[in-house]
């Protein structure tokens, strides 16, 4: 659902002026927590960014659940493994995805808390449950966050921890919200029952910014920018769960430095013996030029977010991969360039 | 800037579109669905005096700024003549924008279908009624299209296009009209709310367990609106279920015509690519894919790719160039040239590649919108990308 948005003269609103936060130690703040919410508009590479996280949680040695919510996600694919199911599997090295299916959850947290037995599909009662999982709302959203702060509580036969990291792959933009904000709503919905506290427990672990926190993606385009803006907003003006970082996808890389530009010059005027060594300069001088032109226009809306949000904003290049664990990797290995620290 | 094809030929993609009633643009979130369809109205609106009606889901901004309006409400609003002249842009017929007012469209479908008007009433009054009509999966697709048959069948405008819905799989509207009837169909739900309807007091013993644990689960109110809800959207089913059959007969009929718009970006092509099969499935006309924001056939060149390499590779070549220049060529500078280049080259290539897998879908019209990067005036740069439509 698209919350109301109050109309504007212009579409880009001038915004509060704070200095950038930095993005250095942004990432290990991220990998430190037990549950990372990774939203933002369709299209702008959240799945990646989930996979990402997911990996290099993984590679310090963390046990890491993916945790797929849209019903069409790729996730699983993003880890280079075929499909996720209900079932955590193993997608790479202590990395495990679950796809998140409501009614599969209910099954389970009726299981789990009332001992009531799963139902076969094909009774009038699982169907009436299906219509309160999948059509009513509340409870949809409900089991969203229920089932990852479920997945956060669970322990291994040792008592530890069954996943040191959950990282979950959020629904497009508005719905996530009405997700995050699931246990409050239920709160208000639900006065009575003893669903009641189990309500307020889901909504602790959301709202624990020691805990809990969340990503935003964006593109470094005009709409991305405006609604990651107002996204960001909303979840702060929310109160649940805590932001800690932007990641700006697809960034187009900086043009070629002074001394680069120059010789290009050169080359491109130069005698007919050098053009001869070079022929192809002058077509590679008019593609940088526009991929100048197309850097400028994305490192305003860059500029534009970065002072529309007070998380830091860390900058992904466009990539050439194509979809899959091979861009995944690449995106892990910038977000941790990017995010390295700064010695001094 | 590549050479920008000559418009208005007779195998333009407009040219294809020019009889149709109604154009849906489909394409996932982010492709420039929106400002495609608005180039689409413009061009034409340009090239026939159709009245042309641009309609676009919440939020309205996108396309407001695409057609350098201030702000684009429910009521249909004219792009001014002499706002568009001032563009350069001449026009025969008229292009109008509006944002579907998907809400209530959700609420007069309630009221035409329920039996009585106290039905209606209890339905729209339901707390439960909001949430869905609000974020029921499928009802913002499915409304596009009911509001979309509402106009259509007003018939006030000789060209309704619409983008979709920006979802992560544009497809789910297809499939909208089916989980609407589902939803409210269930014929198990009257086994929840009894013949009598009153709510769960009067149902079925097989129940009770299920009600019991519903009770302790949510508190014994939540469950009886629900089944008071239900009871009464029961009532609906029929009325819902006709009316999306008429919906999808317009949406299959030879005056409608389906645009897939997309990038070359893997992803969203990954689900344009599907998107077209799943149109052939669905037996709705496929009339053409836009394929938004392509990079310059010059990264593809083999002159430029044989320089990048030899800038990159070629260890000789500062030494060489120092000679001749006269001045310190540092490897690092060439290097840089090459580097920023060759990334641009793969993600040409790669798109290259994409491309040519277009050709898979079979005999499909396919026009290319290449990256435009100048500064130029919303209208202006509207009516570039018409021209190539």
């Amino acid at each position: 659902m698209c919350p109301p948005r109050c109309p504007r003269r212009s579409i880009l609103p001038p915004r509060r002026r704070h200095r950038p936060p930095s993005a250095a130690g942004a990432l290990d703040e991220l990998v430190g927590k037990r549950i990372v919410f990774v939203a933002g508009k369709g299209g702008t590479g959240k799945t990646t960014v989930a996979a990402a996280i997911a990996l290099l949680a993984a590679k310090t040695g963390k046990q890491v659940l993916g945790v797929e919510v849209e019903p069409k996600g790729d996730l699983a694919g993003a880890l280079g493994s075929s499909g996720a199911s209900f079932k955590p599997a193993l997608a790479q090295a202590n990395v495990s995805v679950l796809a998140l299916h409501p009614e599969e959850s209910f099954h389970e947290y009726l299981n789990t808390f009332f001992k009531v037995p799963r139902l076969a599909r094909a009774t009038p009662l699982a169907k009436v449950f299906d219509f309160i999982a999948t059509a009513v709302p509340g409870p949809r959203d409900m089991l969203v966050v229920g089932k990852v702060a479920f997945e956060e509580r669970r322990r291994d036969d040792k008592g530890r921890p069954a996943w040191d990291l959950i990282v979950v792959d959020c629904s497009a933009s508005g719905h996530v919200l009405a997700q995050l904000n699931a246990a409050r709503s239920m709160m208000q919905l639900v006065r009575g029952g003893m669903i009641r506290s189990q309500v307020e427990w889901i909504d602790q672990v959301i709202s624990d910014a020691r805990r809990t926190a969340l990503v935003l993606t964006a593109l470094p385009e005009e709409m991305p920018v405006v609604e990651t803006v107002e996204l960001h907003d909303q979840i702060v003006k929310q109160r649940g769960v805590r932001v800690v970082a932007c990641v700006l996808n697809r960034m187009i890389r900086a043009p070629v430095p002074p001394a680069s530009r120059r010789l290009l010059a050169q080359l491109t005027t130069g005698d007919a013996e050098v053009r001869a060594r070079v022929p192809g300069i002058g077509s590679i001088g008019a593609d940088l030029e526009l991929s100048e032109r197309l850097h400028r226009t994305a490192e305003a809306q860059a500029q534009r977010l970065r002072s529309g949000i007070a998380v830091p904003v860390i900058e992904v290049p466009l990539l050439a991969t194509r979809t899959g664990l091979a861009t995944t990797r690449a995106v892990a290995s910038s977000l941790t360039e990017q995010t390295a620290a700064v010695s001094p | 800037m590549t050479a920008e094809r000559t418009p208005r030929n007779h195998d333009s993609l407009v040219s294809r579109l020019q009889e149709l009633e109604v154009i849906v643009c489909c394409g996932s979130g982010g492709v420039g669905k929106t400002t495609i369809s608005a180039a689409l109205g413009l061009a034409l609106a340009q090239r026939s005096d159709r009245k042309v009606l641009v309609l676009t889901v919440d939020p309205a901004r996108r396309l407001a700024t695409a057609l350098g309006l201030k702000d684009i409400g429910t009521e249909p609003v004219t792009v001014p003549r002499a706002r568009l002249r001032r563009a350069g842009i001449e026009m025969q017929g008229e292009l109008v924008a509006a944002m579907l007012d998907m809400k209530s469209t959700f609420d007069r479908m309630v009221m035409r279908v329920a039996p009585t008007r106290r039905d209606a009433e209890r339905i729209l009054e339901n707390r439960f009624y909001q949430g869905i009509s609000d974020s029921f999966i499928g009802s913002h697709e499915y409304m596009a299209m009911e509001a979309l048959y509402e106009l259509h069948e007003a018939g006030e405008y000789d060209t309704l296009i619409i983008d979709t819905p920006p979802s992560r799989n544009a497809l789910d509207f297809l499939e909208a009209p089916n989980r609407l009837t589902d939803f409210v169909g269930a014929r198990l739900l009257s086994w929840l709310s009894g013949p009598t309807r009153f709510g769960f007091r009067a149902i079925n013993l097989a129940a009770a367990p299920f009600l019991r644990m519903a009770d302790r689960l949510l508190g014994a109110d939540v469950l009886t609106e629900v089944a008071e809800f239900v009871a009464d959207l029961q009532k609906i089913y029929g009325g819902v279920q006709e009316r999306a059959r008429d919906v999808y007969k317009l949406l299959r009929s030879s005056r409608v015509g389906f645009v897939v718009v997309t990038t070359l970006e893997p992803s969203p092509f990954g689900e344009a690519e599907y998107f077209c099969t799943r149109l052939r499935e669905y037996r709705m006309p496929l009339r053409g894919v836009v394929v938004n924001r392509t990079w310059p056939d010059s990264l593809r060149n083999h002159t430029a790719l044989a320089t990048a390499t030899a800038l990159a590779e070629d260890q000789r070549l500062p030494e060489w160039l120092t000679e001749r220049l006269g001045h310190r060529v540092q490897p690092d500078a060439l290097h840089a040239l090459a580097v920023n280049w060759l990334e641009l080259h793969a993600i040409a290539e790669r798109d290259a590649r994409q491309l040519s897998r277009l050709a898979r879908l079979g005999d499909v019209h396919a026009v290319t919108i290449p990256l435009f990067s100048e500064e130029t005036s919303e209208l202006e740069g509207l009516a570039r990308i018409a021209n190539l439509l």
